[in-house]
């Protein structure tokens, strides 16, 4: 009962869950609740397991698309045959399919639903020239689609419905399961300035190059109307595209013509189906060449590519890419690409020379010749590792004005060198560091999500923090010097700490502080999960096995979570639970140490200790001033006062004590005395630890121990040590007796994201803030430091001497 | 109608030149934080290095690089300097310049100053980036460890009151 209640006294009051299962009494909160009653039942189509179920089905959309591309008006028209299969046990009277440029109409829920930063009171309202460009640009030019025609192959007007950026389209007949039905669909729509209106394509303009009006990169992403998914889980997809939640897409082959002008090349999901229509023999003498070279060749040099620049068009080519098992289409043409190819060998796979390609212009100069091409290689060597052989014959990076974005087998990615006055380029290392973590990211996206094919637009982090992840994996294997970013334990503290913020579990449109919540925490949670709690081996076939269950399937976090609890043979649900649903953050705090002795029971041995553990407490203070003050001592003045007690402590073995001990022996029972007897020769050292959760999320307890004799040691404490009590709990540690505890800290190798480090160790220690750690003279590894004070102070006095003598 | 006219007078635009490249992560998150042991307030900006280098080429620095050349670092670090301020009763608390170290893809820019102590009400404003680009956001932790109270700031917002821990 005492126990009892000296847990009531500690723990803090907190909700129960408004769930099915609710604490109704006390204040009790189970960290450990198993999520069945969170996460979806299991059924046929997933189960209980995490992976597909037996009748596991998903849709597949087969596209054939013929597109005019107009450089001077920057327009693109198109024509496509659609061909929708429905492998779903349910009949389908309608098809919903994605207008993803009506995003850029006028009346578009992402338009219309744009927030202006308000000013302070008394204070004025600012406005960027970028927000102005925007305004006048959505002013002066009708963007979105332009649906000219839907009809059945017979040529039969199908009717259809635009709502923002979804279409419904009324079929005919409605199509059952295991029925096919195909239907064109004509469009138009004028392109997007990137640079003006941001989004994830468009085109680029260089108003400098020599050629009279300049030109132009453009990058094609959900640039045709491209089916809804269709899923057992949600049925038709039906949120619509506001600008953050990415894309929930069918599978499907695509065979594409492109009409563009005839001095432009060509960058594809695909593969080129007509090299020897587009292509001169030295390109595709070239391209050969390249599938068995160890470094990247130029298909188009640099210089053949400023030759290009210059250039006028003679008329319009005809490029034809095919993809097959693709969930979606990306491309991009301009007379401004150097193009160079390496072959990435996959002994074995399906695809056993995987071109790897790299297209940019001379703005990428070095930085693209030398790193985009390898990075991408780099990539496929890691990424197969913790998945399966690249699936795809390409994979592609295209230089242009989208930072980062990744579609099958093409990706594009912002960095760029910067001009020099004397005409040179050169770029910082910065800069190198984002080209090679943008390629290694988008490339690494060709796996998670366009093959692992999540749903994006309900839950970014199941591809970004996946890939986040995994890019911080290869980041480290290209180089651990560089400074990579946002996805270790220890780099996310500061966001995990801070208010205003959603859990991951999340919808991707509502997610607050995306970076770090969709790409650095998840990302973080599996550094964790890899290298602390689950370990290397088991954490990794585990992620394989579900890049592998998922391959060219749709999965949800449910059967994310289930499978990798599955194949790793862990209970993950406090993880999931903290990590994913749960806003907390980790800080344990090492409170206090015991140290203990046990007693023997013979007198002569317990009692001559109790007598030494009072001979080392210090003197009573008033004795000490006494005796320096030279006070007498009565007794021993009046020597005839004294008798057996001054002769005798209170700790003297009296005939009853060694009977009392003699009695406790002759009650143990064989057992009994045969561990009495071991416990009292070995004569450990035990210690009690006890420890508090401060920050809320419950994690394991590492601990490096120090000892007297200057050796020390890990300890993993699992985290179901929490499992009774998530506030507060208390760790016996036992050691030989020649072993003696020094010092203990918690998780000192910051790999837990631990908060809060001044309460981690015992005895405390004097924990250096930041700003002090910074100033001490003897910085530590952290690389870069540049103390400014005395500088600025110099550059300070310099300018007010100078203004001093100006005057 | 006289209302909006005033506001209409009242914006300001922001000096935004050229073309910037997109993927910026337009996140800053600074904290503010008083030392028991040194008396001292401690202001500490994490800005992401790309974002800073950009942000310098934006303002006509060419080729910046904030991680090799120690001028277009300071140029960063007097800009965020410039960018954040702290006040305690209406007066600005002026905070030293440390320097600067690269912290992965993160520039960390130090400040200090003599704190008021610990449970005084600051008004604090981080208005770091936001006159580069609009969609900038700067979250401001106030105290460290495992209790923080955070301020978030976008372009234009007024200064937030705030008990330093």
């Amino acid at each position: 009962m005492r126990l009892i209640a000296f847990l009531f006294a500690f723990i803090i009051a907190v909700p129960a869950y408004a769930q099915g299962i609710q604490q109704t009494k006390g204040s009790f909160e189970d960290k450990f609740r198993q999520l069945d009653e969170v996460l979806p039942d299991p059924n046929v189509y997933r189960n209980a397991s995490g992976a597909p179920g037996h009748r596991y089905w998903q849709q597949e959309a087969d596209y054939k698309i013929v597109a005019d591309l107009d450089e001077a008006n920057r327009r693109l028209s198109a024509k496509g045959t659609v061909t929708y299969t429905n492998n779903s046990p349910d009949t389908l009277p309608w098809i919903w399919m994605q207008l993803d440029q009506n995003i850029y109409k006028k009346d578009s829920i992402a338009e219309m639903t744009r927030t202006f930063g308000a000013p302070g009171r008394g204070e004025a309202a600012r406005m960027s020239l970028g927000q102005l460009r925007r305004m006048q640009d959505m002013a002066d030019k009708p963007y979105g689609y332009d649906i000219n025609a839907v009809t059945l192959s017979n040529g039969r007007a199908l009717d259809y419905t635009i709502v923002g950026t979804m279409m419904r389209i009324d079929l005919a007949t409605p199509l059952r399961p295991g029925q096919s039905v195909s239907f064109n669909i004509d469009w138009a729509f004028n392109i997007i300035e990137v640079d003006s209106l941001g989004g994830r394509s468009g085109y680029e303009h260089f108003p400098d190059d020599p050629r009279e009006g300049g030109n132009d990169i453009f990058l094609f992403a959900q640039w045709f109307p491209r089916l809804v998914a269709y899923s057992d889980y949600e049925g038709w997809h039906n949120k619509e595209f506001l600008g953050s939640g990415e894309f929930t897409l069918e599978f499907g082959n695509y065979d594409v013509t492109m009409n563009v002008p005839n001095d432009h090349i060509i960058s594809s999901t695909g593969v080129l189906a007509n090299a020897s229509s587009v292509l001169t023999g030295t390109q595709r003498q070239r391209l050969a060449q390249a599938r068995g070279a160890d470094a990247p060749m130029f298909i188009v040099t640099p210089d053949e590519a400023e030759a290009n620049e210059s250039s006028n068009p003679t008329g319009t080519k005809t490029w034809r890419y095919t993809a097959q098992n693709v969930r979606d289409f990306a491309w991009a043409t301009s007379r401004k690409f150097a193009w160079d190819a390496q072959g990435h060998k996959q002994p074995g796979a399906k695809n056993e020379t995987v071109l790897a390609m790299s297209f940019y212009p001379k703005e990428g100069g070095e930085l693209w010749q030398k790193y985009s091409t390898a990075a991408v290689v780099h990539t496929m060597k890691v990424y197969s590792r913790f998945s399966f052989d690249y699936p795809y014959p390409t994979a592609q990076s295209v230089n242009g004005p989208v930072g980062g974005m990744e579609y099958p087998m093409i990706t594009f990615n912002g960095p760029r060198t910067n001009l020099n006055e004397d005409g040179t380029r050169t770029y910082s290392l910065s800069e190198k560091v984002f080209l090679v973590g943008v390629v290694i990211h988008e490339i690494g996206h060709i796996y998670f999500p366009m093959t692992v094919n999540t749903d994006e637009r309900q839950w970014t982090w199941m591809d970004e923090g996946i890939n986040s992840f995994l890019d911080s994996v290869a980041g480290y294997e290209w180089d651990p010097n560089m400074p990579w970013t946002r996805s270790l334990p220890r780099d996310l503290i500061p966001y995990m700490t801070s208010q205003n913020q959603v859990p991951i579990m999340t919808q991707s449109d509502s997610v607050l502080n995306l970076g770090p919540n969709a790409y650095g925490k998840p990302s973080a949670a599996y550094h964790i999960l890899r290298d602390t709690i689950i370990g290397r081996e088991r954490f990794d076939f585990a992620m394989r096995e579900y890049a592998r269950r998922w391959k060219f399937k749709r999965p949800t976090p449910a059967d994310f979570f289930r499978t990798m609890e599955e194949a790793s043979g862990t209970d993950l649900d406090w993880f999931w639970r903290g990590w994913f649903y749960t806003t907390d953050h980790v800080d344990i705090s090492l409170d206090t140490i015991h140290r203990l002795r046990m007693d023997t029971k013979n007198p002569d041995i317990d009692l001559s200790r109790r007598r030494e553990e009072r001979a080392d407490k210090p003197e009573k203070v008033g004795v000490r001033l006494n005796r320096e003050q030279g006070l007498p001592i009565w007794v021993l003045e009046n020597p005839g006062v004294t008798d057996f007690y001054d002769e005798n402590d209170q700790f003297t073995v009296t005939p009853k004590d060694t009977k009392s001990y003699e009695s406790f022996l002759e009650g143990l029972d064989d057992w009994e005395r045969r561990v009495f007897d071991r416990a009292v020769e070995e004569d450990k050292n035990y210690y009690v630890l006890n420890f508090s959760n401060k920050g809320g999320l419950v994690m394991p307890i590492i601990l490096g121990l120090t000892f007297a004799d200057g050796t020390s040691e890990r300890m993993y404490i699992p985290a179901e040590i929490w499992r009774r009590n998530s506030r507060r709990v208390s760790k016996l540690l036992v050691f030989d007796k020649d072993k003696e505890l020094a010092s203990v800290e918690v998780d000192p190798e910051l790999e837990t994201a631990d908060a809060d480090v001044s309460n981690n160790s015992y005895p405390r220690k004097i924990i250096d803030s930041r700003v002090e750690a910074f100033k001490r003279p003897a910085p530590s590894s952290r690389t870069g430091r540049d103390l400014m004070a005395e500088v600025l102070v110099v550059e300070e006095e310099e300018t007010e001497s100078e203004s001093e003598g100006s005057e | 109608m006289i209302r909006a006219f005033a506001l209409l007078c009242a914006v300001l635009l922001l000096p935004l030149t050229g073309p910037v490249a997109a993927h910026q992560q337009k996140v800053t998150l600074s904290s503010v934080s008083h030392n028991e042991r040194t008396g001292l307030l401690e202001v500490v900006h994490r800005v992401p290095l790309h974002d800073a280098e950009h942000a310098l080429e934006a303002r006509g620095v060419l080729a910046p690089d904030i991680i090799n050349n120690l001028d277009n670092r300071r140029a960063v670090a007097r800009y965020v300097a410039s960018r954040f301020s702290v006040e305690h009763k209406g007066q600005p608390i002026a905070l030293t310049l440390l320097g600067t170290e690269i912290e992965g893809g993160r520039l960390v820019v130090y400040q200090e100053a003599t704190s008021p102590g610990s449970g005084a009400q600051l008004s604090i404003r981080s208005q770091i980036l936001t006159d580069v680009w609009a969609r900038q956001e700067n979250r401001v932790n106030m105290g460290t460890g495992t209790s923080v109270e955070t301020l978030v700031f976008s372009a234009g917002d007024a200064a937030r009151l705030a008990r330093l821990p």
